[in-house]
């Protein structure tokens, strides 16, 4: 080897070392029989070990749980047998174990160096941070919707046990006065009027809060509301196979508001002449169906209504799909985790 | 005699309003409760004819109290909620209707009790 040579060899190693200690990353080397080759600083603040003490130990024994060693270990021999790599070259997610024991997710990606000997590297990256501010975060979706539900649920009864109640006691004054009024009393014109506009009034009222919340839901379930709501719509709907039972008032309102928007959806756009709603309980979801026999073609990107419906039921861990080819009748399906 | 009605409602103008209102079509109204616990003990105290009972009372829902009370009077439901299915849950738990409170009058919880 040249002078020249031996100095860009020395100049190249110097590199590599100055990478492996400021890398972010776990790095850490190991050979054929599994033995840990190198360990750089990051891999010693990952998994508590000094790089003095983890060179030349079993990798398994030092950084793997126990329960998943053997899975590892026969992963390796598959490979060096002539196997296809499983996990070579490829972002994974498996779990990691610290020098006191604990366990940790991480992300890892191993390549094999071309020698004669077989050599691995492997990247490592402690993820625990990122999968505890995606909990968080999904909890906090969940959390939304359903204080959503709860206003929506408080604003119902406000309206019914405030103004609601003051209109129904105004209706039956009047009601008193004009039994007490004369037919032929110039009166009794004028009251009957006012009791017919305070009818309209009531009713808007009704209306208004029915569609923030619909309170034979929250009394009786499912069942009765969605047989109330299907009653309600211009297009015959087929009721089927709503179960009686009782769940949570977020995955009963979801399920209902998916049903109540999908039918509104139908009547507006769908031209159809016949929809059916099913919900089923399965693997402990509520599985909601929805379909027509319409003209096809809703986009659930197109309008907020069924986006909205998708939003929510993502941030309770459930799905939204819409089967509607052009011509071809629309099936919206949604599932509702029972537990949110 | 005149048929007895009991009413049970936690908001005293609806009371208030109720009994003038059935009074003047010649019910008598024998009693009022604000909630569940006091309405089933003037229900088996007072032994009206008929209970008109609030679905949303404070210490329970009106549709859940229905069994709870003496079987020989008639339970009417009554909420400014007017759902039709309100109705068949009224009846599926054992009431004998469902009236909203917009359409009371003397005559409509007679007929009520007599289509019963």
């Amino acid at each position: 080897m040249t002078t020249d040579a031996t100095t860009s060899t020395q100049a190249d190693n110097a590199a590599l070392t100055a990478v492996l200690a400021a890398a972010l990353d776990a790095v850490i080397t190991m050979d054929g029989t599994g033995r840990v080759l190198s360990f750089n600083p990051a891999a010693e603040r990952t998994f508590g070990y000094r790089a003095a003490d983890a060179v030349g130990r079993d990798m398994a024994d030092l950084i793997v749980p126990p329960d998943l060693r053997d899975a590892h270990r026969r992963g390796l021999s598959r490979h060096l047998a002539g196997a296809d790599p499983v996990v070579l070259d490829q972002r994974i997610e498996i779990t990691g174990m610290r020098a006191d024991g604990s366990e940790f997710p991480l992300e890892l990606t191993v390549t094999r160096i071309a020698a004669e000997q077989p050599l691995f590297v492997g990247y490592l990256r402690d993820i625990s941070d990122r999968r505890r501010a995606e909990a968080e975060l999904k909890a906090s979706r969940a959390r939304l919707v359903t204080a959503s539900y709860e206003a929506r649920r408080r604003i119902e009864r406000d309206l019914h046990d405030g103004a609601q109640q003051h209109l129904v006691m105004l209706s039956m004054t009047l009601r008193l006065v004009r039994a007490q009024t004369p037919d032929d009393s110039p009166l009794a014109e004028l009251v009957d009027q006012a009791i017919r506009e305070l009818g309209e009034a009531t009713a808007e009222l009704r209306e208004l809060a029915r569609g923030i919340h619909p309170a034979v839901l929250t009394q009786g379930g499912l069942r009765p509301a969605l047989r109330a709501l299907t009653r309600r719509m211009p297009v015959p709907v087929d009721l089927t196979d709503i179960p009686d039972g009782r769940w949570g008032a977020a995955v009963e309102a979801t399920a209902y508001f998916v049903v109540a928007e999908a039918l509104t959806n139908v009547a507006r756009y769908a031209d159809a002449q016949q929809a059916s709603v099913s919900v089923r309980e399965e693997d402990g979801k509520l599985v909601v169906c929805v379909s027509d026999d319409g003209r096809g073609g809703a986009d659930v990107n197109a309008g907020s209504g069924l986006s909205g419906l998708r939003d929510r039921l993502d941030a309770l861990g459930g799905t939204l799909e819409i089967d509607s080819p052009p011509g071809g009748g629309t099936r919206l399906l949604a599932e509702v985790p029972c537990e949110s | 005699m005149r048929a007895t009605v009991l009413i049970v409602d936690d908001h005293a103008g609806f009371r208030a309003g109720a009994r003038r209102m059935l009074e003047a079509e010649g019910w008598d109204v024998v009693g009022e409760a604000v909630d569940g616990a006091s309405g089933v003990d003037a229900a088996r105290s007072l032994t009206p004819d008929v209970v008109l009972l609030d679905l949303n009372l404070p210490d329970a829902s009106g549709l859940e109290l229905v069994t709870t009370l003496p079987a020989s009077a008639a339970v009417v439901l009554t909420s400014t909620h007017e759902e039709e299915e309100l109705d068949d849950l009224a009846r599926e738990r054992g009431a004998r209707g469902f009236l909203p409170k917009s359409s009371l009058s003397g005559a409509s919880l007679a007929a009520i009790i007599a289509a019963g």
